[in-house]
């Protein structure tokens, strides 16, 4: 995959990148509208990273733009005003979808996955590795082809760990991944634990390998290299 | 007491204490006025009758019940003439003239005489009666007018005054007001005064709030670069210690940013930013927290009684509302034990939340402020319940916190305006119907 990060921070712009290099991606950097606005015409990208609040524009113009040229790119707006009617705008001027700063990398990661997946894999809705199919439309989990029993929470989270293996996933990051903002009062490190240990009790269950592990202190990882 | 009114009473007083006065002062100077008149007259009637007598024509000629008598004195007395007033001529104390009696002494064909004459005049209690009826009317005209006018006029005067307070009574921080003109000394200072007063006090709040919010939107980013950071970080080689470390810093990061979410979201409260456009279906959104929550429910075991009435319509922001729910079950879990209970009644007039779970060790209703935590080193940030109360204060809704062992009882009144009653409902469905 092939991605523009479009964002004036340069610190935030090269966690992104090295953190989207790891996953093999091809990452370029743009720091402003121009700049943007260039790489835009020059070459095509499979998904935009578009912060919004840009030093020498705003990134809405830039949606309109890429609108007004026909780029067909999926966009993923960052910013860090999480106001309603930015949220709003953003989506209605042809963004795919949104996030907020501060936001976790690995989210980041896996809502640019399924805009790809939406986009650029013409709607493909089955995500492969190993013994474990995942179809996102059906919400149906199969190791070996034998359904997996599980909830939907619990479906969410493993896909989040495939689109994310080998990466360490955070608890704080699969609880807003689980439940969204509304993490603030709950002691998720619990529920995170809870519903890590029921998955990989189905998955073990279905004879499907022990993939995910616990890293310890930081939180959990799914393991590619096990067999 | 309106001022208008002060006026008016101290006014009417001082008409009050002066009337009778004045009526004192006016019927002794129209006495004066008739007795001085009678007796000049009565002088002359005297002088004329004298020179009648001196001629020998007839002297006794009645004159408007006057008349003249002619008394052989042996001397002349020292005084030309003598006056004397009779109150009572009649005798019973019902009289309504006193008579007036003039005499003069004269010398008439060289004997001396004393040329009598008396004539009625109205006695004075007359004159008084006369006197009180006018002091009445004008009492009363002065009284209605002064009451009637008084109140026009302050209606007219101190209606610049009535417009400032109204001014000072929406006052909001948030922006600045013109007062109205006035050409009254007293109110032109009174509104200068007041100008400065609010234009620093917008002035000083805008500026607090600017430098809060920017703080708090600068600070999104440089967490968002510590936190990418971190996360890169954990994923490079490092040892038992490291990782421990780190996770602290997690830990920190985490609660750095959601400190800073809840105010950038309790400013934007404060900025009106969720103005209600249409209503909800409460009970819905009720029901939806309730199912997304249902794991965390079954972890702790926790048994939820449900009494969620239907159709419950409210004027809320739906952002708010989820956020309301969320934050007050949130709580209700969280402050929880294990295999606890938690009871949620949602009627048309309110929503109350009670749930088992440790006594409090602050007095409840200061966990309504920010960052107050009935447990300070507990992992909360203390902003759920301050955001609740701000939301409440939003939509006009009024919300109490009480804990009667063992149970927690939040509680939330809707306000009459923000509840959709069923005569409106009924209204909008047929109105509906109608459409359809």
């Amino acid at each position: 995959m092939k991605v523009l990060v479009v964002e004036d921070s340069k610190e935030i712009a090269s966690s992104i990148h090295d953190f989207l290099v790891r996953e093999g991606y091809i990452c370029e950097l743009a720091y402003s509208f121009d700049e943007a606005q260039e790489k835009l015409l020059l070459y095509s990208y499979d998904c935009v990273l578009l912060d919004i609040m840009l030093p020498d524009g705003n990134g809405l113009e830039l949606l309109k733009f890429m609108k007004d040229q026909g780029i067909q790119s999926g966009v993923l707006i960052i910013s860090a005003k999480d106001a309603m009617d930015d949220k709003i705008r953003g989506l209605e001027g042809g963004g795919d979808d949104y996030i907020t700063k501060p936001f976790h990398l690995p989210e980041l990661h896996a809502r640019l996955r399924a805009i790809y997946r939406r986009k650029k894999l013409s709607g493909s809705n089955i995500i492969t590795f190993n013994e474990i199919t995942l179809n996102t439309d059906t919400l149906e989990a199969t190791i070996n082809d034998i359904l997996l029993d599980i909830t939907r929470k619990e479906f969410d989270l493993l896909l989040y760990l495939v689109v994310n293996k080998n990466r360490v996933l955070s608890r704080q990051s699969i609880a807003t991944h689980l439940w969204g903002d509304y993490t603030d009062n709950l002691a998720n490190f619990d529920f995170v634990y809870q519903h890590i240990k029921n998955l990989r009790k189905k998955i073990s269950a279905a004879n499907g390998a022990d993939y995910i592990d616990t890293v310890y202190g930081l939180g959990y990882k799914f393991n590619a290299s096990k067999v | 007491m309106k001022l208008v009114d002060k006026f008016t009473l101290w006014f009417l007083g001082v008409i009050v204490i002066t009337t009778p006065i004045t009526s004192y002062i006016c019927l002794n100077n129209i006495e004066r006025k008739i007795d001085d008149v009678e007796i000049a007259r009565l002088k002359i009637v005297n002088t004329k009758a004298a020179a009648r007598m001196a001629d020998g024509t007839t002297v006794n000629i009645p004159r408007d019940a006057s008349f003249t008598t002619f008394t052989l004195l042996p001397a002349l007395p020292a005084d030309s003439f003598r006056i004397r007033k009779d109150a009572d001529p009649d005798g019973n104390h019902k009289s309504l003239e006193s008579r007036l009696t003039v005499s003069t002494f004269m010398t008439i064909n060289g004997k001396p005489y004393e040329v009598t004459t008396s004539s009625y005049i109205p006695a004075s209690r007359q004159i008084l009666n006369a006197i009180m009826d006018t002091v009445a009317w004008k009492l009363l005209l002065i009284i209605v007018c002064v009451a009637v006018s008084a109140r026009f006029l302050s209606q007219r005067i101190l209606h610049t005054l009535r417009l400032t307070m109204k001014k000072i009574h929406n006052f909001d921080l948030k922006k600045k007001i013109t007062f109205p003109q006035t050409n009254t000394e007293e109110f032109k200072e009174l509104n200068t005064f007041l100008k400065k007063m609010t234009d620093k006090a917008v002035e000083e709040y805008t500026a607090v709030k600017q430098f809060s919010e920017n703080a708090s939107h600068e600070l999104q980013t440089p967490l968002a670069v510590i936190r990418g950071k971190l996360e890169l970080l954990s994923e490079t080689n490092i040892d038992e210690d490291q990782a421990s470390l780190l996770a602290d810093m997690h830990h920190a990061i985490e609660k750095l940013s959601k400190i800073n979410r809840s105010l950038i979201l309790l400013s934007k409260m404060e900025n009106n930013e969720f103005a209600v456009t249409e209503h909800i279906k409460f009970c819905r959104v009720a029901k939806d927290v309730l199912a997304a929550y249902e794991d965390r429910l079954e972890m702790k075991n926790i048994q939820v009684k449900r009494e969620l009435d239907k159709n419950i319509q409210l004027r809320i922001h739906p952002v708010l509302a989820d956020m309301l729910m969320n934050n007050l079950l949130g709580n209700a879990i969280r402050h929880n034990v294990q295999d606890g209970m938690i009871h949620v009644i949602l009627k048309q007039e309110k929503l109350v939340i009670k749930n088992t779970g440790l006594p409090p060790e602050t007095p409840t209703e200061e966990l309504f402020e920010r960052f107050r935590k009935s447990n300070q080193c507990s992992e909360s940030v203390g902003l759920g319940l301050a955001i609740v109360k701000q939301i409440c204060e939003v939509c006009d809704f009024k919300v109490s916190y009480k804990y009667k062992a063992p149970l927690h009882i939040l509680q939330v009144d809707f306000c009459p305006g923000s509840v959709i009653n069923e005569a409106e409902q009924d209204k909008f469905e047929t109105a509906a119907v109608v459409t359809a």
